[in-house]
């Protein structure tokens, strides 16, 4: 549980957001501008006309693709750009990138509005609560927000979060399962006592207005996807850069789009991810390399998933497209989070929100006061890894890809060491596993072709094997925790609760239970649900640890 | 700690191969530390300009220094090359980490895995030290052509450019040694490893008398193999046809000095002890070979894969008994011809 600690308004550091917008700005402008510059001195292949035909390139295919007036006349102006390209001198085309670089930083910039922040802390969670709570106990009115804390529980090492929280700043950095992460990790962040935090949200996310408000005036940024040349892809990992420079707790889902097979990710996008070390080395090369990044893993575990059935399907279509940025988040739709509330959240211990001890950006453990420690525990000045052969501090941005690809693989593990384990998953992964014994048949498009007669399991053999799960979990922490609420069940206690939610929730019962018998209803379903635990290997294979490890 | 072009290359282990990259990197200029912990190495060493016990009468120049304090080694060099058994490396690696810090650079010059659970060793360096820009050295430069200044080339591998550069600038010394770049760590540890593993396969084979044909067959399948088993783990195929695997694999299978702890001389013996009946190698408390131990992973690794390992899956029957020399030849030439 967490304990009380109250935040100060000062760690909400987005109040301060619109004071320091201009000087972010053109901040993020000025460095952009120069880099481009500077490369463009030390190599023809990166000239600025070179630059600026590209963004007009893709800007004129963009708006041929949108036949409105609006889409010819926006095309127009960039061929007009382009045409204009070969006449231009040194001075004017440097005026061109400064000016384009500025409009893509203020298309993509955020704001904060205090009023609405304090709207949406103090009236939204009780307006939440409310959905949340059953009817029979509606009557406790707005005073249900601790109902909330129940379906949604926080966590992890919350106290070496807080810690990291106060001395540098966070990068938040959840798995992405539902549609409705983004909501349910900014709860989470509350419950957690933990200040809210930026992130970047797919421009067609603004195209709800109720929705578009709220993000607008809480700091979120608009990332336009359909921007794809690298000039843009700058001016967006500067402001990501700079905001972390600055303070502000930011939030990435490094796994990019929700993942579809339930499994938990460990190919993460690195794009924005980059940035930590890049904030870093900014602020130790200013002098201030006690000003620390600290990347929080954190896995949002689901009983149930609202849209499990269409995100299997995907899958197993193989149409998963990876993405880092949120962009068909359906909590744009309010219907879907009413749905997700009155759906998923009733259930006790529907959720659970684990924060991982937080690690610096170049995939290093923290110990309590916040310092970087080796695997031995032995302090590291992080700002040693940024010095070159000569001993000097430099931008290598081939060294710190590197860094990032090894935090990355630091992230992957903490998702696994940080999962929860619901019945839900230990109850699927046990049914799927007598099946695929039984049968002899391990892959899921055989799987789904079997007769109903053949995916039928002993009540007796899945509470064994649920058993033998815990157990294999308890000895293996690298693999993830069973959530606590369940760890205390007997078997048979856990398979029910399991079933409960299992055969009520989808529209075809998962798992139906036919006395002593389980009859698997929905194969993929199961198969998603049991993925959750795909990274534990089979008995046989967890004796080859040696091989693993390639 | 020194910095720049004053920075000494640190050198972890006055084995044959340390001293003798040591010897050739003080010729040719640079400043050498050479971290050993054998009091006797170190005073020779720094009294009387030899390693008699590795090198013969081979005379070290002024530049190497040896020490018995690996804060010494930390204090003057930035990239340092770990040159001890696979046996020690965990051991070296944890006392190394106490004293280098995120700056170092440190790269290995083991082809084969260490400890109980057949790590890679970087994955050892990184485990054990704080260091993370890390490196493997790997290829066919023997000892003897390094300090006779005969034509070498070897590998050095790092995801991190600087870590090769670094390594260009005090290790690349033609015609002495040639020093390749590869950003493949993975594909060039597993390849120095599994060409040590295949050393077996051809012990067998010559003691066997299989002659060319046969053996040039068994040198394309190990190719094929190799890559197939590199590219699995998300390396480079091309890696395994590279100085780090065929090149280790053909300087470790020719004629040379009669070394009973190389995977070749154990293949031998193998082939030798059926013949004669007498017992198989690895008897006496003999120390296995580090081929043996590749083998035994490399299997293991190729079944995790899903991959076909004939070769290997041929080699570790032997060594573990379940199979005769001559019948693991048999199983191999009646392997199923695939694509290939």
């Amino acid at each position: 549980m967490t304990r009380p600690r109250p935040v100060a308004e000062a760690e909400n550091r987005l109040v301060r957001f619109n004071g320091e917008r201009d000087a972010i700005l053109s901040l993020v402008t000025r460095r952009v501008t120069d880099s481009h510059l500077a490369a463009a001195e030390r190599s023809p292949d990166a000239s600025i006309e070179y630059v600026l035909n590209d963004v007009a390139y893709s800007e004129i295919q963009r708006h041929e693709r949108d036949s409105s007036p609006s889409g010819r006349r926006g095309a127009g102006r960039w061929r007009d750009l382009a045409g204009r390209l070969g006449r231009m001198n040194e001075v004017e085309k440097r005026g061109e990138l400064e000016r384009l670089v500025a409009h893509y930083a203020r298309d993509i910039v955020g704001n904060f509005n205090p009023r609405v922040y304090r709207f949406a802390n103090d009236v939204m969670p009780p307006a939440l609560s409310i959905l949340f709570t059953p009817m029979s106990s509606l009557r406790h009115g707005l005073g249900a927000l601790d109902s909330m804390s129940r379906r949604i529980r926080v966590e992890g090492e919350l106290d070496a979060v807080r810690t990291a929280c106060d001395r540098g700043t966070l990068i938040v950095t959840p798995t992405h399962s539902s549609n409705m992460d983004s909501v349910v990790i900014g709860l989470g962040l509350k419950l957690a006592l933990l200040p809210p935090v930026t992130y970047g949200a797919g421009k067609n996310l603004f195209s709800n207005p109720f929705i578009s408000y709220f993000m607008h005036n809480l700091g979120a940024y608009r990332v336009d996807r359909r921007l794809r040349f690298g000039l843009y892809k700058d001016v967006l990992k500067e402001y990501s850069t700079v905001l972390l420079e600055q303070g502000y707790h930011s939030l990435f889902f490094p796994g990019g789009t929700r993942c579809r097979s339930n499994v938990i990710e460990s190919h993460l996008k690195l794009g924005l991810l980059g940035t930590g070390v890049a904030a870093y080395r900014n602020s130790v090369v200013a002098g201030a390399g006690h000003r620390r990044i600290y990347v929080v893993p954190a896995t949002i575990n689901y009983r149930l998933v609202l849209e499990a059935e269409t995100l299997i399907e995907d899958y197993l279509a193989e149409t998963g497209k990876s993405r880092y940025i949120i962009e068909d988040d359906e909590f744009s739709r309010l219907g879907r989070i009413v749905e997700f509330v009155r759906k998923i959240l009733v259930h006790e211990g529907a959720v659970t929100i684990r924060f991982g001890r937080p690690l610096d950006p170049f995939g290093n453990g923290v110990d309590d006061a916040g310092e970087s420690v080796d695997r031995h525990g032995r302090r590291i000045d992080p700002a040693t890894y940024l010095a070159d052969a000569a001993g000097k501090l430099d931008a290598d941005h081939q060294r710190e890809a590197v860094y990032t690809r090894e935090l990355g693989d630091a992230l992957s593990d903490g998702f696994r060491r940080e999962t929860v384990f619901m019945s839900t998953h230990l109850v699927s992964r046990a049914v799927f596993d007598a099946v695929v014994e039984r049968t002899r048949q391990s892959d899921i498009y055989r799987l789904l072709r079997l007769p109903e007669s053949a995916v039928v399991v002993g009540r007796d053999d899945v509470c064994r094997r649920v058993e033998e799960l815990r157990r294999r979990i308890a000895a293996a922490p690298e693999w993830g925790r069973v959530e606590e609420r369940v760890a205390v069940m007997s078997a048979p206690e856990l398979l029910d609760d399991a079933l409960r939610a299992l055969t009520t929730y989808h529209t075809h019962p998962v798992l139906e239970p036919a006395g002593e018998r389980i009859q698997i209803g929905a194969m993929k379903l199961c198969y998603y649900y049991r993925n959750r635990t795909a990274h534990i290997p089979d008995e046989a294979d967890a004796a080859d640890r040696s091989a693993a490890r390639w | 700690m020194v910095t720049g072009d004053r920075a000494a290359l640190g050198v972890v282990g006055a084995g044959s191969f340390g001293t003798a990259l040591a010897a050739l990197v003080g010729r040719a200029g640079h400043q050498v530390v050479l971290w050993s912990t054998t009091p006797e190495v170190v005073e020779e060493v720094n009294r009387e300009h030899t390693n008699r016990g590795r090198l013969g009468d081979v005379v070290l120049p002024d530049a190497v220094r040896a020490t018995s304090d690996p804060a010494e080694l930390a204090e003057r060099a930035r990239l340092v090359v770990m040159a001890v058994s696979s046996v020690e490396a965990r051991d070296r690696a944890r006392a190394l980490g106490a004293v280098v810090d995120g700056r170092h650079m440190l790269v290995h010059a083991i082809g084969a895995l260490a400890g109980p659970d057949v790590a890679r060793l970087s994955q050892v360096l990184h485990e054990e030290t704080p260091a993370r820009r890390l490196g493997a050295l790997a290829g066919p430069a023997l000892p003897a052509d390094l300090v006779g200044g005969r034509f070498a080339a070897m590998v050095c591998a790092s995801p991190f450019d600087e870590v090769t550069r670094e390594a260009r600038r005090l290790l690349n010394l033609p015609p002495a040694i040639r020093l390749y770049t590869s950003r493949d760590l993975p594909g060039v540890e597993l390849a120095a490893s599994l060409s040590g593993a295949y050393t077996i396969a051809f012990g067998m084979a010559d003691a066997l008398g299989m002659g060319p044909g046969p053996r040039a067959v068994l040198v394309s399948r190990v190719v094929a193999e190799g890559q197939r088993l590199v590219a699995a783990i998300g390396g480079e195929a091309r890696t395994f046809t590279g100085l780090a695997g065929l090149g280790n694999l053909l300087v470790r299978t020719s004629p040379g000095p009669d070394d009973r702890a190389s995977g070749y001389q154990f293949g031998r013996a193998l082939a030798q002890s059926e013949a004669s009946g007498g017992p198989p190698p690895g008897g006496d408390g003999e120390r296995e070979p580090e081929a043996v131990r590749a083998a035994r992973v490399g299997v293991r690794l190729a079944r995790r894969l899903g991959q076909r390992a004939p070769v290997l899956d041929a080699v570790a029957r032997v060594i573990d008994g379940h199979a005769r020399p001559t019948q693991a030849a048999a199983a191999l030439s009646d392997t199923v011809a695939m694509a290939e």
